[in-house]
């Protein structure tokens, strides 16, 4: 009987060597219940990462991936406890302004000698997507995408307010222009001019920003907070006035905004590159008002082209490299085979990162991809900063006293601008 | 019983038998709870950073009181009696009401002083401010603390009389009642992201309930969770959906002790429904209402999904409460000494409504 039982224990053993390597796997993008593993045919973000991330589990040989369940907006606080607890999950996804905060505190695994073994060559990375990654001379992440804001269009609308020309929509140069659109878009078509999370997500502040990086400016430099000036002020107006013409809504939140575009109660939109495979498909459906659907890159209203942009990268912690060979060489694995289906997640409208994806026909060829191929070159962010989320939440909040509670614009960028000091102080 | 079975039997006398059943209560609660509690005093007093300390233990620094400091004082604070007039008057004229209701007899010495100390927080507390050219170090602190008794002032009533007069129209024998208080109920049991989700879709300016309604009757829909006047209002309507339940049982179990003869007797005398109610149902209730409002009160000062999944403390901070502020300093702002110096603060404010429950609940009592 003992004979037996020893046996069977080391038949086990033998056996759950012989099992596969378990990567648990921490994301944002929201839910898809069945993404299945075919990576070309899933639609929008959530669908299309999960579709990829099965597809790992299913053709990596020895190794299943484990996606956790996480929600969008408290990722990070989850993380951080999951670090701080000493269980984070094997890899996952954060955004590039992170990185500060993460790595600088030993949080996440250097990859750097580790990559090419993998089969992730860094040198088919764009520049800024290897910029995007890199710390104190390390590489802390492999990239994923650049996303970044933009225009997205309902060409019914612009054609009817005369605002089309030869196919192309025309966007406006200035303010003053910008009003000058706004205000003929409603005269022909009772719509507002352009939508946009004014009231939740800091879409409202990412406006703000590339509004003001247009002129040259930022808010901060160094450890000095530099909001309360004249460029956040016109950059604050550019937006105001709008909302005191009566030709855009600053209380409507994400799902909101969306909703009024698809309706076909807005002709701009103001929202990031993750949706553009999204509203593709919504634009073709019947029983949706937008039907013709285009995208631009966000206008240059003052001297410098700008946008807000950021990039999703995935990251291994520091401590699966130290502790576990087996689990670091699996999850190495994971990121390696999201590398190669860089295409795939470029079908959400995202910017890919591959020098070898950007230059293919298959890129070239996505839907509205020849659209907005201004926008790398005008994507910037704000300061790398270990206090990012706080100061962006600050910014939301002051500004969205402005548009919704009227605050008047004075005093609010000088609150900002007190307490981004006193962020930036700690 | 036989004299067998107990042949094994440890003799213990009264003390240690219920220690012995006492224990595995003690075990739990000094782990859950003791402990947590004085480790998280502890870390308030500490310069803490969440994740650099989870890296590297001498992470931290001793710093005393200073997060308590930083968190609640500021640069030149003054205090004035009028720096407030309206709370502050309106605190004095409650030390007033409650010296003359002793005077005359009408309520406890012990009711008396805890008015009058409540009163008295109302015209201090209040009365500090910045001087000129000062500030308080955190500009939030303070807003959230008011935001959280705006919440508590007013989903404490709401959910104490819309109770009250639910489990008064209830309180019969019928198969229909018992099928409406089922119903009632039913709110209790959901969870937070279930209530907000249910109250996101009836608040939405597009496809909400209320919305509709509005519409019916030719009105401009409200968008409830981004207006300042009706975020507020909003979450605390959700809240008091949400936390009828248990209330309601409460009332209905102190209803169903009052004695029929009562009513009967006041029936006689010409009193039968809201006159009945005011002179017999509420002075029997009186205890159940002391107990239903401190509960609440406790409860809802630990008030965070509401407003962190409906609003996100939007607009401009109006409905930022206090525990979605010790959560962010805590969780995204990695600031773990600062939040545990406002969760310190928050227990005193919860522990002395405790006190007050069990002051008065022993009153009542003698």
């Amino acid at each position: 009987m003992k004979h037996v039982l020893i046996t069977a224990a080391a038949a086990a053993t033998i056996a759950s060597g012989a099992m596969a390597q378990e990567v648990t796997l921490g994301r944002f993008f929201g839910a898809c219940e069945d993404a299945g593993t075919d990576t070309k045919a899933s639609v929008g973000e959530p669908c299309i990462i999960q579709s990829i991330i099965n597809a790992a589990s299913a053709e990596i040989d020895g190794v299943t991936v484990n996606t956790l369940p996480t929600d969008w907006g408290n990722y990070y606080d989850q993380i951080k406890a999951a670090y701080a607890g000493g269980t984070p999950p094997d890899v996952h996804v954060m955004h590039r302004h992170r990185i500060p905060e993460f790595a600088g505190l030993g949080a996440l695994a250097d990859l750097s000698d580790d990559l090419a073994a993998a089969g992730i060559d860094t040198s088919d990375w764009a520049p800024a997507a290897l910029d995007a990654v890199s710390f104190n001379g390390g590489i802390y992440g492999v990239p994923m995408d650049f996303h970044a804001n933009l225009w997205h269009v309902n060409m019914d609308l612009m054609a009817q307010a005369g605002l089309v020309e030869n196919g192309q929509p025309v966007l406006p140069s200035s303010p003053e222009e910008l009003l000058a659109h706004a205000q003929q878009v409603k005269e022909a078509t009772g719509q507002d001019y352009l939508a946009a999370d004014f009231a939740q997500f800091p879409i409202g502040v990412r406006l703000t920003l590339a509004l003001m990086w247009q002129q040259d400016a930022n808010i901060f430099d160094g450890d000095t907070a530099t909001i309360d000036n004249d460029a956040a002020r016109n950059a604050v107006t550019a937006i105001t006035q709008l909302f005191d013409a009566g030709v855009a809504n600053p209380q409507l939140n994400y799902a909101d905004s969306q909703q009024a575009f698809l309706n076909g109660e807005a002709a701009i939109l103001v929202n990031g590159t993750w949706v553009v495979d999204f509203y593709d498909a919504e634009a073709a459906k019947e029983e949706v008002a937008l039907d013709n659907y285009y995208v631009a890159d966000f206008p240059t209203l003052f001297d410098t082209g700008a946008t807000w942009a950021d990039s999703h990268m995935w990251a291994i912690p520091a401590s699966l490299k130290a502790n576990d060979a087996e689990g670091y060489a699996a999850a190495l694995k994971v990121l390696a085979f999201i590398n190669d289906h860089n295409i795939d997640w470029a079908r959400t409208g995202h910017m890919a990162v591959r020098n070898s994806v950007l230059e293919s026909d298959a890129y070239a060829n996505l839907p509205h991809r020849d659209e907005y191929t201004g926008t790398a070159a005008i994507a910037r962010d704000t300061p790398p900063s270990e206090r990012y989320g706080a100061i962006q939440d600050v910014l939301n909040r002051e500004l969205q006293a402005i548009w919704l509670t009227g605050k008047s614009v004075d005093m609010a960028l000088a609150d900002a601008e007190a307490e981004v000091q006193d962020l930036l102080d700690r | 019983m036989g004299r067998t079975s107990g042949q094994f039997r440890l003799k213990l006398n009264e003390r240690q038998a219920a220690l012995v059943l006492l224990t595995p209560f003690l075990a739990v609660y000094g782990v859950f709870l003791v402990y947590p509690f004085f480790k998280g005093f502890w870390i308030s007093l500490h310069d803490w950073n969440l994740l650099a300390v989870a890296f590297n233990p001498d992470a931290k620094e001793f710093v005393g009181l200073r997060n308590y400091q930083r968190v609640m004082w500021g640069r030149d604070i003054e205090w004035g009696a009028f720096a407030q007039p309206f709370i502050q008057l309106f605190g004095l004229a409650v030390i007033g009401l409650a010296i003359f209701l002793r005077r005359v007899g009408r309520v406890s010495k012990v009711t008396a002083i805890a008015i009058g100390l409540a009163a008295a927080l109302l015209f201090v507390l209040p009365g500090f401010h910045p001087g000129e050219g000062g500030r308080w170090y955190d500009r939030r602190f303070w807003p959230t603390v008011g935001n959280t008794l705006v919440f508590v002032g007013l989903t404490v009533p709401g959910v104490a009389i819309t109770a009250l007069i639910l489990a008064a129209a209830l309180n019969r024998e019928t198969r229909a009642m018992g099928l409406l208080r089922t119903i009632f109920f039913v709110s209790q049991v959901l969870s937070v992201t279930v209530v907000t989700l249910i109250w996101q879709i009836m608040f939405s300016p597009r496809q909400g309930l209320i919305a509709n309604i509005t519409d019916l009757f030719g009105g401009s829909p409200i968008i409830w969770l981004t207006d300042e006047r009706f975020a507020m209002a909003a979450i605390v309507i959700t809240t008091v959906w949400w936390s009828l339940g248990i209330a309601m049982i409460l009332f209905l179990a102190g209803l169903q002790d009052i004695s029929r003869d009562l009513y009967e007797a006041a029936a006689l005398d010409n009193a039968s429904g809201v006159k009945a109610f005011w002179f017999i149902t509420l002075p029997n209730l009186k205890r159940t209402i002391t107990l239903v409002v401190v509960l609440q009160i406790i409860l809802h000062f630990q008030v965070f999904g509401q407003s962190h999944l409906m609003t996100n403390g939007g607009p401009d901070d109006t409905t930022q409460v206090l525990v979605r502020y010790i959560y962010q300093s805590a969780f995204r702002d990695s600031e773990l000494g600062r939040a545990s110096a406002m969760a310190v603060f928050l227990f005193v404010i919860m522990g002395a409504f405790s006190v007050l429950q069990f002051v008065l609940g022993r009153e009542e009592d003698a």
